[in-house]
């Protein structure tokens, strides 16, 4: 446990010097969450009544540093520290490899999660954001979207055998993820055609889910929750089948 | 006597390619041994099997007594390991990068006292990305250090140091060799391997071309250093 924590330590205080985790992470969504409020946030949006624009775009903006740590800070670092040799160092150490990949999942979570509650309180502040619908539930479909969306990180760390790759790869999955699938524009606004392609992203319906919980709606959860429960076992077998530690 | 390091009948290939061709090395305890040969000649392949980073085809290693693969985590409590040309986490300190190695130990060396002998200390601070090439392999071999071990591999440990930090590091690694350490070491530099070792082994495309003491095997050659031995075993290609 001692050791967790070193690493834990010393990896975190690494994570937060480089800017861009915090930047796409936390930064940008709290932004996006201060404009909508600015723009809009006390008028009602255009489709259902009773909820205001701020409302319906929680549950989206807290996906941001989700988004952001799956899809950038777990498989940048994982490549960049396969390629470095940094995992195949610690095959001759007495701790096993995986206990670092564990210290950067932890890292992410804590990440996103004070993402999450930055949006929050910028909300509860200062435009009177109340969740309709059940705290819990919703935490508990933030544990799933997130759990889920990292199994996919962990994918492309597996399939990128460089840095250079990973990094394309990223951008080609991190960009579109976070404009198509509602986290930053609304979802709703999108014309229909587009609306179809888009349900097909995983974090679509992890979106799904996450607005529905946060507005309390009786829709029914059985597609996002059959989505994201596969995407986590599909992620998970297949790097465990090609994942490399060099 | 007791053996720290045995490998039996090693083969392994990549492909097509041969990369050790039925290697037996026996190192025994407190002994510094040298393994030696041109690039590619299947030095770091022969070291990575022995650490259990890579299957080999046939042949078994111990080192301790215990089989790497099987017996990691309590092996490497006592075995540290500097991996030819290490690279580290992007901006970590030299301070960091010796507490996280450190916190992996059971009872590990003060890194204080180590950066102090590697004349190290007064980069605690400084990114290691900073560091010089040879302050950065010094760094990798104090890293080797860190959890006190018994025996000690070390592949190309003084590539890129000038002459005098060469010198601190034969210095800190013959004084642990009085103290019993056991050393297996890779290098391109006779001299070096003149002063530190006591027995080495010349492997060409993964072949044992001779094994022998420094001293016998300048004997049995027809010139007086160990650089000009080396070469005529490599131009003969004798098979001892």
């Amino acid at each position: 446990m001692k050791k967790f924590l070193t690493l834990l330590k010393i990896e975190g205080k690494l994570s937060l010097r480089c800017i861009d985790s915090i930047f796409f992470g936390v930064c940008m969504p709290v932004g996006i969450m201060i404009l909508i409020g600015l723009i809009d946030g006390q008028n009602p949006t255009t489709s259902d009544a009773g909820t205001t624009l701020i409302q319906s775009s929680f549950g989206a903006l807290a996906t941001v540093g989700i988004c952001a740590t799956a899809f950038m800070g777990i498989p940048l670092t994982i490549a960049d520290y396969r390629d470095k040799k940094i995992l195949k160092q610690f095959f001759v150490t007495p701790v096993s490899p995986t206990m670092l990949l564990w210290v950067h999942a932890i890292i992410n979570m804590l990440l996103s999660v004070v993402s999450a509650l930055l949006i929050y309180a910028v909300a509860k502040t200062f435009f009177g954001y109340e969740m309709m619908g059940s705290k819990l539930a919703f935490m508990g479909s933030y544990l799933l979207v997130m759990i889920s969306m990292y199994s996919l990180g962990l994918l492309i760390a597996s399939l990128c055998r460089t840095v250079k790759t990973a990094n394309v790869v990223c951008s080609v999955v991190y960009f579109p993820m976070l404009f198509l699938s509602g986290a930053t524009i609304p979802f709703e606004i999108f014309p229909k055609s587009l609306q179809t392609a888009a349900a097909f992203l995983p974090l679509t319906q992890g979106i799904k889910l996450l607005k529905s919980s946060s507005l309390g709606l009786e829709t029914s959860p059985l597609i996002p929750l059959v989505v994201l429960f596969g995407s986590l076992v599909i992620g998970i077998i297949l790097s465990m089948r090609f994942f490399r530690w060099e | 006597m007791e053996i720290s390091i045995e490998v039996k009948n090693l083969n392994k290939h990549y492909g097509n390619r041969i990369a050790v061709n039925n290697l037996n090395l026996t190192v025994k305890k407190g002994e510094v041994f040298g393994l030696l040969g041109p690039n590619g000649a299947g030095k770091s392949t022969t070291i990575d099997c022995i650490l259990g980073l890579k299957s080999f085809d046939n042949g078994s290693v111990r080192v301790l007594g215990m089989d790497p693969t099987k017996e990691r985590k309590r092996l490497f409590e006592r075995v540290g390991v500097q991996l030819q040309s290490s690279s580290y986490q992007g901006n970590i300190r030299v301070g960091e990068i010796c507490e996280e190695m450190a916190a992996l130990y059971r009872s590990p060396a003060n890194y204080d006292d180590l950066l102090a002998q590697f004349k190290l200390d007064q980069y605690q601070k400084q990114p290691v990305a900073k560091l010089s090439g040879g302050e950065k392999q010094k760094l990798s071999v104090l890293l080797a250090l860190i959890p006190q071990p018994e025996v000690l591999f070390l592949d190309e440990l003084t590539t890129g140091l000038d002459t005098e930090a060469r010198r601190a590091v034969w210095d800190v690694l013959i004084d642990l060799k009085e103290k019993g350490l056991t050393l297996f070491l890779t290098s391109h530099y006779m001299d070096e391997v003149e002063v530190l070792c006591d027995r080495i082994c010349i492997i060409n495309r993964g072949h044992a071309l001779v094994t022998d003491t420094v001293p016998e095997l300048i004997k049995r050659s027809p010139y007086q250093r160990l650089e000009d031995a080396y070469l005529w075993v490599m131009k003969e290609e004798i098979a001892v």
